[in-house]
C-alpha cells in the first residue's frame, strides 16, 4: 500500500494510505526506506476483519475519514533523515561483552552473542570471493540499502560463519535480491521463514549435515549460514521486529538443508538444483519462504496403496489459507515442498516412479472439494473477490478449477505438477517425510549458482592450514 | 568516530575489538511529497486496493462520506487499477502515473495496510 502511495506522490498525486492501528509503526519504518518519511497515513481503528459491519462503518466515519481529508489537504511536516555511519566506519571499540551489548542496543544482533566484525576477520571473508568489496548485488527493500559484498562479509563474521562460506553467502544474497523472490514482503504477518536448500559437491567439501537431524542446529555450516540469512535481513534489508518485521508469531531462522546427492544418484532422480534449472553437479542455493510445516511420521506400506496416498493427504492438511497463492493474491504461485528421507525416496523409486511421476501423483491426488477451497478463502479469511467459476471463465486460472458446477468436484492445490518441489534429505533409514506450506509470491522459490573463485582449492587449503 | 567501550575489569580476558557497521548505505534519497489539494470538492479521487481486509467495504463508506462533505467529488473504483499487492504488483503500481493521467485523477487513497 505504501509502495503504491509512494508512486502516487512521485507522480504528483497526493495520497492517503489506510493503515490499521497495529501497523502504524511498520508504516513509519517502511516510509523511511521509500525516501518519504513524512508520507501521510490514515488510521483505521483495530482490525477490520474482526469488526461487524456497523463497527467498521463507525470506525471509518469517526476516525479514518478525517485522517484521509487531512492527509490529502494539509502539508505534512518536512522530512528529515538521521545521520548514519559510513560502510567502512569503525562504530565501536571495546571488549567482547561490550561490543555485544553495543550491537544489541543498536538492534544489530539477534540477541545471541555475535562474533565481533573486525577488519582482520572481514578481510578473510573477502579473500574467499572474487567480487570487489564495494560491489552491490542490488538494493534491498524495505530499507533500500545496498547489498554490498562488504556487508555480506560483516554479517557473515557476526553470524559465526567461516570465511570459506563466503561464496555461499554471496549466492544467497543474490537470491535475496532477485525480484522474483519478493524480499519486500518478508515482514508480512504470517511470519514465514526462509528455507535454504543446498546442492552440489560443496555440501561435502564444507561439511554440511545432509542426513539425520538435517533441520536441527548442531553443524557449523548449516547453522551459521541459516543465522547469517536472518542477520542480513535485519541489518541490510531492515526487517527488525516491532518495525518492518510484522510477523504475528514468527519463528527462529531455519538451518540450511542440504540434499543427499549420493542417494539421488543411486535412484536416478535429479536434484532440486537441477529441477531449478542448473546443471548437474553445480553448487546451488535455492531459497523459498514457508509459513510452517509438519513431519509426516512412519510413511509405510505399499507405494501406491499406502505411501503415496499418505503423502498426498499430508500435503492437503498442511495447506489452508495459503490457497490464496494458487488462486487470488498470487495466481499459480503456490509451491509446496516435500522432503523425503532417502529410504522413502528409494522405496518410491523402486516402485518405478520418477520424481516427475511423484509430482504428477500429488497434482492429481492432493485435492480439495471446490466448495471447501472457496470456503477457506471467501468465507473464512474474508477475501470476498474470489470465485473459482468466475476466475476460470475469465481465463485467469486453469480450466481444471471449473470442469463442472459440482461443488464437490476435486480441484488441485497448485496449477501444475511442477509446482511441487521435492528434496531428498534427512535420516537415511527412517521412513518419515516433511511437508512445508509455502508463502507464495511473498517468498517465491529462487535458485542461484554458487560461484567459487578461480583458485578456490588453493584459497581453501590456505584457510585450512591457518586454523 | 567510534564509540569507545570500557574494560569491565582488569582481569577480564575480554579482548579488544574495533568493529565495523553491519548495515550499508541507504540508496533512497529523501523525496518531496506531492502538493496537497486546497479542497476535495470537485476533485477526482482514485481508490487503490490490495484486495484484502475488507477494503471494498471501507472504500464504499469513504466514498459515501466524502461525497456528502465535498460536493462534486468523484471517485475511480479500485477495479480500474487491479490488485496493488498481487502477482502483478510491480506492473500495476508502475502503471499508476499513466492511468492517473488518462483518468484525470487528483488524489489517491490506498489500502489496506492491515
Amino acid at each position: 500500500m505504501l509502495r503504491a502511495s509512494a508512486v502516487c506522490e512521485k507522480a504528483g498525486v497526493p495520497s492517503s494510505t489506510l493503515v490499521c492501528e497495529g501497523f502504524l509503526r511498520q508504516a513509519a519504518a517502511a516510509s523511511v526506506g521509500l525516501g518519504m518519511p513524512n508520507i501521510p497515513v490514515a488510521r483505521v481503528p483495530g482490525h477490520t476483519n474482526v469488526q461487524t459491519k456497523e463497527e467498521l462503518r463507525r470506525n471509518i466515519l469517526d476516525v479514518t475519514v478525517n485522517h484521509v481529508i487531512e492527509n490529502l489537504t494539509r502539508v505534512p511536516a518536512a522530512a528529515t533523515r538521521q545521520d548514519e555511519p559510513s560502510a567502512r566506519d569503525i562504530v565501536y571499540e571495546g571488549g567482547f561483552d561490550a561490543v555485544n551489548q553495543f550491537f544489541y542496543e543498536n538492534e544489530w544482533s539477534d540477541g545471541l552473542p555475535i562474533v565481533p566484525p573486525t577488519r582482520q576477520k572481514i578481510e578473510a571473508f573477502l579473500r574467499c570471493t572474487g567480487r570487489a568489496a564495494d560491489e552491490s548485488l542490488g538494493i534491498l527493500l524495505p530499507d533500500s540499502r545496498a547489498a554490498s559484498i562488504w556487508s555480506i562479509a560483516v554479517n557473515g563474521v557476526m553470524a559465526g560463519c567461516r570465511p570459506e562460506y563466503m561464496p555461499l553467502l554471496v549466492a544467497l544474497v543474490e537470491a535475496m535480491a532477485d525480484p522474483h523472490y519478493g524480499i519486500e514482503h518478508s515482514g508480512n504477518t504470517p511470519g514465514g521463514e526462509t528455507l535454504i536448500i543446498l546442492n552440489g559437491p560443496i555440501i561435502k567439501e564444507l561439511g554440511f549435515n545432509y542426513t539425520q537431524g538435517v533441520m536441527r542446529d548442531g553443524f557449523l555450516p548449516n547453522t551459521s549460514i541459516g543465522r547469517f540469512w536472518r542477520l542480513y535481513l535485519r541489518n541490510v534489508a531492515g526487517f527488525v521486529l516491532h518495525k518492518n518485521d510484522k510477523a504475528t508469531y514468527g519463528n527462529t531462522w531455519r538451518v540450511v538443508v542440504a540434499e543427499n546427492e549420493e542417494v539421488l544418484t543411486q535412484i536416478g532422480w535429479q536434484s532440486l538444483g537441477v529441477d531449478m534449472g542448473h546443471a548437474a553437479g553445480q553448487n546451488t542455493v535455492t531459497i523459498a519462504r514457508y509459513t510452517g510445516g509438519n513431519v509426516i511420521v512412519s510413511v509405510s506400506g505399499g507405494v501406491r496403496e499406502q505411501i503415496l496416498p499418505y503423502i498426498a493427504d499430508a500435503v492437503v492438511r498442511q495447506i489452508s489459507w495459503q490457497l490464496m497463492f494458487a488462486v487470488g493474491q498470487g495466481m499459480g504461485k503456490l509451491r509446496p515442498l516435500v522432503l523425503l528421507t532417502p529410504i522413502l525416496a528409494e522405496t518410491i523409486a523402486k516402485a518405478g516412479l520418477s520424481k516427475a511421476d511423484l509430482k504428477q501423483y500429488l497434482f492429481e491426488h492432493a485435492r480439495l472439494p471446490a466448495s471447501q477451497f472457496e470456503r477457506i478463502l471467501r468465507d473464512w479469511t474474508l477475501k470476498p473477490t474470489w470465485d473459482l467459476a468466475a476466475e476460470a471463465r475469465l481465463g485467469k486460472i486453469p480450466g481444471i478449477y471449473h470442469e463442472s458446477d459440482d461443488p464437490d468436484r476435486m480441484v488441485p492445490l497448485v496449477w501444475k505438477p511442477d509446482d511441487y518441489m521435492i528434496a531428498v534429505t534427512g535420516d537415511p533409514l527412517r521412513n518419515n517425510a516433511y511437508v512445508f506450506a509455502h508463502n507464495g509470491l511473498r517468498g517465491y522459490p529462487v535458485s542461484k549458482p554458487v560461484r567459487l573463485p578461480k583458485d578456490w582449492d588453493r584459497r581453501l587449503a590456505v584457510l585450512r592450514a591457518s586454523t | 568516530m567510534a564509540v569507545r567501550g570500557f574494560q569491565t575489569s582488569e582481569t577480564d580476558n575480554d579482548g579488544h575489538y574495533e568493529v565495523f557497521w553491519p548495515r550499508s548505505q541507504r540508496q533512497s534519497k529523501i523525496r518531496p511529497l506531492a502538493r496537497r489539494l486546497d479542497t476535495l470538492a470537485g476533485k477526482k479521487i482514485a481508490f487503490l486496493w490490495d484486495f484484502l481486509f475488507r477494503g471494498d467495504e471501507v472504500f464504499a463508506v469513504l466514498e459515501e462520506e466524502l461525497k456528502a462533505r465535498f460536493p462534486g467529488t468523484s471517485f475511480v473504483n479500485w477495479r480500474e487499477f487491479g490488485n496493488t499487492h498481487g502477482t502483478d504488483e510491480r506492473k500495476v503500481v508502475a502503471a499508476l502515473p499513466e492511468r492517473f493521467q488518462e483518468l484525470g485523477v487528483d488524489a489517491a487513497i490506498s489500502g489496506m495496510g492491515c
